[in-house]
């Protein structure tokens, strides 16, 4: 479960001053369902996710992340969640055998149980052709494999994907949005960032519409696309987005 | 040291160990440079050697007239040939003469009154030629001195016929285990100061800045792993490096020195003895480890500052720069003062010459080992609050 309320960040620019970049946003997200953050670039869906993942300090309001909060309690926190950014890489000079076990160690795991996991998620993951190549050696498609790999590897209950089909071809984007439904499927919590509409269509339960910092719109696909019945959410992104101003680039 | 500490050095010396250019910077670079540049010196040297004693050059006599014979004396150099001049050229390097003889006027009536005598020989150290002309005929300077002493005991009324039978000379009695033991007290503690921020250098910046440069920090930063534990683990890394660097650094020396200029004809005149005892060399090794860790938290500190693998090399070089001339500090002092021993590396590279040459200051052994182990708890603890700043980690 994510429960977030009243979250901001605020970063001091020297040349801009105080840049809000998100203003005191609440949403919750529950086990077993898929929140999407839509928004366009700059939106504020990163700065989100970074917050809910500890890697920045919220500069108001509070958030738990499976319970804990994410300011007091960030190393609980960060042994329940696995991140994903489609931005983030990997580290080109290892296997990808010796990625899994070092970021196995990391998040606490014994030697024994790392072998386990390789061994369970080889078959679900096509492991087999990704554990003794160097990282720098793989297509696109293999990195990012390996990368989903490493977020469900020590089995998190919370898990954050930030644009994770990013660069991606269709095939690959498709096998990343199969193995998200798969995880909702078994219960996790899925908060997922994107500014593709479709894709949001394809795995959302839930939505919420952030533009310069703050949520315009919120609720069930269902009930976004109510707003417009003939119309995609994507149709309706644009509307409210516009109708807030947020459009010609004008950030 | 915490599981995932260890996991965070294991891996940063995984990526150290594949990264071919640290890889040869530290196990291949130290057995190629120095017997490489010992031989070039050599090859240089007996060159320099080979064309002085082909060249020919002229040597100027101002007041000739003055020492009978003086002309012949010169001319009797092989390579050598005299020119009378009136007076001393301004300049040697673009004149007809390499070297100049230069006799006051009146040796005689000198001589008679019991004056001193100036007789001075003229060269250009900066001219290879002028060098060369003015080693060679300066045995002759010995033979004037001799032919004028002779002329002035007669003078005074002695029976000379010849110089008298003594003579003062210098000899360096010290043996090749002597010179090797100076050699080593002088330079091997500058040395590994500059090697163990040189091998630290790469890996420091490559495992901190790196993280950002190749957007692999966001995914490490949202691990269980605390932002002290990820810079524990790649200062030691980084320490790990260091070390072996200037381990290997120091053995290629001695490998230069005692085994490669002896397989080599021609260099047996550069061997040195430079043999160090074994407790020398541990103790050498546990004086270097607080300095190691103070640079190595340096530069990761460093690194988590840079935005950029350009901006933590820029800074990273100015560690380096630092390092060497605090090592450099370590030459010419003789009986260093207390308070030298306060200024971090130049007081480890002072406190190791004490060792090397059984001179050791039991207060200044621990203000070094104190103040640098000091400085390195502080630089681990600016190192992990670096990293844990956001402002400063994601600064652009």
């Amino acid at each position: 479960m994510i429960q977030v309320s009243g979250l901001q960040k605020t970063f001091h620019d020297r040349k801009k001053g105080d840049v809000h970049a998100v203003r005191g946003i609440s949403f919750t997200c529950k086990p077993g369902q898929v929140f999407g953050l839509l928004g366009r670039n700059g939106a504020g869906k990163t700065t989100t996710l970074r917050m809910l993942a500890t890697i920045l300090v919220p500069t108001g309001g509070t958030a738990t992340v499976a319970g804990f909060d994410i300011v007091e309690k960030s190393a609980e926190v960060r042994r329940r969640i696995g991140y994903l950014s489609g931005e983030t890489k990997l580290y080109d000079r290892l296997t990808g055998r010796e990625l899994l076990q070092y970021f196995g160690a990391l998040a606490g795991m014994s030697g024994a149980a790392v072998a386990a996991r390789i061994g369970a998620l080889t078959e679900r993951f096509l492991l087999a052709e990704l554990l003794d190549v160097r990282v720098g050696k793989m297509s696109t498609g293999m990195k990012q494999r390996l990368s989903i790999t490493r977020v469900v590897f020590h089995d998190p209950e919370v898990m954050i994907f930030d644009e994770p089909t990013a660069g991606l071809d269709v095939i690959a984007a498709r096998g990343v949005l199969t193995l998200i439904d798969d995880l909702k499927r078994q219960g996790r919590t899925i908060i997922y960032s994107t500014h593709i509409m479709t894709e949001a269509e394809r795995i959302c339960d839930e939505v919420a519409i952030i533009e310069r910092g703050e949520i315009l719109a919120h609720g069930s696909i269902e009930s976004i696309r109510d707003r417009a019945p003939s119309r995609s959410v994507e149709d309706v992104f644009v509307e409210v987005v516009t109708s807030a101003g947020g459009v010609n680039g004008d950030r | 040291m915490t599981a995932r500490t260890t996991a965070v050095f294991r891996k940063e010396l995984i990526d150290t160990l594949r990264d071919q250019r640290t890889v040869f910077a530290i196990f291949v670079f130290p057995f190629l440079l120095y017997p490489a540049m010992l031989m070039l010196m050599s090859w240089i040297e007996s060159k320099n050697d080979e064309s002085a004693k082909e060249l020919s050059v002229r040597v100027g006599i101002v007041g000739e007239a003055e020492i009978p014979g003086l002309k012949e004396w010169i001319a009797a150099t092989p390579g050598v040939t005299p020119v009378t001049l009136e007076r001393a050229p301004e300049r040697l390097d673009r004149g007809d003469v390499n070297a100049v003889f230069v006799v006051p006027p009146g040796v005689e009536a000198a001589i008679a009154r019991g004056d001193s005598i100036k007789v001075e020989l003229l060269y250009m150290d900066t001219d290879n030629t002028s060098s060369a002309a003015a080693q060679r005929v300066r045995p002759i300077l010995d033979d004037i001195e001799r032919s004028l002493t002779v002329s002035w005991a007669r003078a005074m009324g002695a029976h000379a016929e010849a110089a008298p039978p003594f003579s003062v000379a210098r000899r360096d009695i010290s043996s090749k285990t002597d010179q090797g033991r100076f050699f080593a007290a002088l330079l091997i503690p500058y040395l590994l100061v500059f090697m163990v921020a040189a091998g630290a250098m790469q890996t420091a910046v490559d495992a901190t800045t790196g993280e950002k440069e190749r957007s692999t920090l966001e995914t490490l930063l949202s691990t269980a792993a605390s932002r002290g534990e990820l810079v524990m683990g790649k200062a030691g890394a980084v320490l790990a490096t260091s070390i072996t660097g200037a381990v290997t650094g120091i053995t290629g020396l001695w490998l230069t020195f005692n085994v490669v200029t002896r397989l080599v004809p021609g260099m047996e005149e550069s061997a040195l003895q430079i043999t160090i005892g074994a407790d020398k060399a541990i103790l050498l090794f546990l004086t270097m480890i607080p300095t190691a860790v103070f640079l190595s938290a340096v530069l990761v500190a460093i690194g988590c500052f840079a935005r950029s693998m350009r901006e933590g090399q820029t800074y990273a070089s100015y560690v380096y720069m630092g390092s060497v001339f605090l090592g450099l500090g370590s030459f010419g002092q003789q009986a260093p003062e207390q308070r030298l021993f306060f200024i971090p590396i130049l007081n480890t590279a002072l406190f190791q010459r004490e060792i090397l040459t059984d001179t050791v200051n039991m207060m200044h052994a621990m203000t070094a080992i104190g103040v640098t182990t000091g400085l390195a708890v502080l630089m681990l603890v600016v190192a992990t609050r670096l990293f844990s700043n956001e402002t400063v980690l994601f600064r652009t």
